[in-house]
């Protein structure tokens, strides 16, 4: 029930605070520009007698899988910006006095802003990646149904940054809890690339640091189950989709289980943090 | 009735080398108002957060009516005013009452009726729609004080709760002390201005550098006198032959400091002198006044 309230509580101030407003002008910009983009770019192959209908479906599918990596990258950052004060800054701000002096527990106010923020979050990727995929089977005639992995792996990873931001938040003022956090996901960003390049020279020393990247904050790996998805929408040969947008090596599923379990974790660090805090 | 409101044994509390709190026994009774007073620093906010459970004790215990401090039960008793008073700007005054009164868990009725009445407590009907970021810094302590109201608990406490205040608001805030009083709710009273508490107190504990150094019923507090007397020969042997202990003396002069409970006691002390033959050229009569008290008592003890 509490928990409830407080999650209330923060969606009602993301969108007071204008957060929400601000979100769907940069989203929404961005989706504009990108619809832009893909029907020039589509007007210019779709008319290019050298490209076979087999090419043309390989770039199409670039495009959706450029334009789905972006939207991640988006969300990500939401999602660590959401949650990046949101336990210290209110108790350096005094808000956090008068609500935890309520009968309410601490974990209740963890989870509550927790479940604010992702419903919020649940709605962004949602809203924007239906967008997308429907701009590009309208402008392309090409409808690509295993694109909707990507919100689901988005929205998974989305979730987990929330939980370490808001853990973080617990033990660090929000600078530094930004600072580590989006670190933290940076790295495992470049050590996806490390993984692959450790796949292509053959060396297990700089495959494993990639993979260890992964368990450090799996957000990467969930990307990864998305972009194969897509690369197998496109058609294309595996070879073709190395970069930073997909990957040679598709996560196993285990990878989930393990990213559930990091999620799980990270939320109960979350309220350990708080519980021990003073306010 | 027999339960204190709230009761605090060897209470301790240390925030790495700061030692905030060193062993604090309180004993609050229910349906009084209580001050806690001391200077800047002394402890007091760290006392109140620990009765609420926002601050984890470092040692001893706390109960609120019986019930664990910090646990939901004994928050549930207590309406607070947090002494920084910062609420969520972004919220209109009904809407942040309205929120408070959820997480106290009021039904929706309840929660009309009682933030209406709130806000015309504390003089803010006609703010209901604007956003706490258009308030002034009074303007958002009043509004503190109707959200630790707002649910009808047994117990108030109350950090500073007129630091912000002009002196209408300060004689507002009094008044509702009293009807708090009057309708046997407790009021805990965390403060420094001395006037206020001493119009309003029943009882005080003062604090300095985390020890309570006097606490009790606060007129036997103020009928406390201090007597100087300059005495004649003898002097010595009466006072100690009746058990009466100088706080300070000079034989060598005849100057002698004693403490009495009032005017009485006073008369009882010449009387006795006088009886045993001992010569009274002086006697002066400090009366304390609470201020007096306070700063003695923390002159005192920051030796
Ligand atoms: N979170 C904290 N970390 C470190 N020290 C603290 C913390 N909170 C309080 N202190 C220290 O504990 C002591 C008591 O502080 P407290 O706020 O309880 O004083 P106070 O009596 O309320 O003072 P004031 O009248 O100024 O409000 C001070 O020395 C203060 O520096
Ligand atoms: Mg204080």
């Amino acid at each position: 029930m509490n928990l409830w309230v407080i999650a209330e509580h923060t969606l009602r101030e993301a969108v007071r605070r204008r957060v929400v407003l601000a979100a769907t002008v940069v989203i929404g910009g961005f989706l504009a520009l990108y619809g832009v983009g893909v029907w020039f770019g589509y007007r210019d192959i779709s008319t290019d007698p050298d490209l076979t209908m087999s090419m043309q479906r390989v770039i199409v599918g670039f495009m959706l899988q450029g334009g789905m990596w972006s939207l991640n990258f988006v969300a990500s950052l939401l999602a660590i910006f959401l949650a990046v004060g949101s336990i210290s800054g209110e108790i350096d701000q005094g808000t956090m006095h008068a609500v935890a002096a309520r009968p309410v527990c601490r974990a209740q106010i963890v989870l509550g802003k927790f479940l604010g923020n992702l419903m919020l979050l649940t709605v962004f990727i949602g809203v924007s990646t239906a967008i997308m995929i429907a701009v590009v089977s309208i402008i392309t005639g090409q409808y690509a149904e295993r694109a909707w992995t990507a919100p689901f792996a988005m929205l998974f990873a989305a979730a987990i940054l929330l939980a370490v931001t808001i853990a973080g938040s617990t033990r660090l003022g929000s600078l530094a809890n930004g600072v580590v956090v989006f670190t933290l996901y940076a790295v495992a960003l470049v050590g996806g690339v490390i993984e692959q390049i450790g796949n292509f020279l053959d060396n297990p020393v700089t495959f494993d640091i990639g993979i260890a990247t992964s368990v450090l904050l799996p957000t990467r790996a969930l990307w990864d189950l998305a972009g194969a998805q897509l690369a197998q929408e496109s058609g294309a040969a595996s070879g073709m989709t190395g970069g930073p947008f997909s990957s040679l090596n598709p996560p196993s599923g285990w990878m989930l289980l393990v990213a559930g379990v990091y999620l799980l974790l990270a939320l109960a660090y979350a309220i350990r943090g708080f519980q021990r805090r003073d306010i | 009735m027999d339960q204190a409101a709230i009761r605090a044994t060897g209470l301790r509390k240390s925030f790495g080398d700061t030692h905030a709190v060193r062993g604090i026994d309180l004993d609050v009774p229910q349906g009084e108002v209580f001050g806690f007073l001391g200077p800047n620093g002394a402890g007091k906010s760290t006392v109140v957060k620990i009765i609420l459970g926002l601050v984890q004790a470092s040692a001893g215990e706390v109960t609120v009516l019986g019930h664990p401090a910090g646990s939901l039960a004994a928050r549930r008793q207590i309406g607070f005013l947090p002494e920084t008073f910062r609420f969520h700007q972004w919220m209109h005054a009904s809407e942040f009452l309205d929120f408070h009164g959820r997480l106290a868990g009021l039904d929706r009725d309840t929660r009309r009726k009682r933030v209406d009445e709130m806000l015309e407590l504390v003089g803010l009907a006609h703010r209901r729609r604007d956003r706490l970021s258009t308030f002034s810094k009074g303007m958002h302590q009043r509004i503190g004080l109707a959200q630790a109201l707002l649910a009808e608990p047994p117990l108030v406490v109350l950090d500073e709760p007129t630091s912000a205040l002009d002196p209408i608001g300060r004689r507002d805030v009094r008044d509702i002390i009293r009807n708090l009083r009057a309708a046997g709710i407790t009021v805990f009273l965390n403060s420094h201005l001395l006037s206020e508490v001493e119009q309003v107190c029943d009882q005080v504990a003062i604090i300095n550098r985390g020890r309570i150094v006097a606490a009790g019923d606060l007129r036997e507090l103020l009928a406390a006198r201090e007597v100087e007397l300059r005495l004649g020969e003898g002097a010595e042997a009466a006072l100690r032959a009746s058990g009466l202990q100088p706080v300070s003396e000079q034989p060598a002069d005849g100057r002698y400091v004693l403490t009495a409970a009032g005017d009485e006691e006073i008369a009882r002390i010449t009387a006795h002198l006088a009886g045993a033959g001992v010569s009274i050229y002086e006697v002066q009569v400090r009366s304390n006044s609470l201020e007096d008290l306070f700063v003695r008592l923390a002159d005192a003890t920051d030796q």
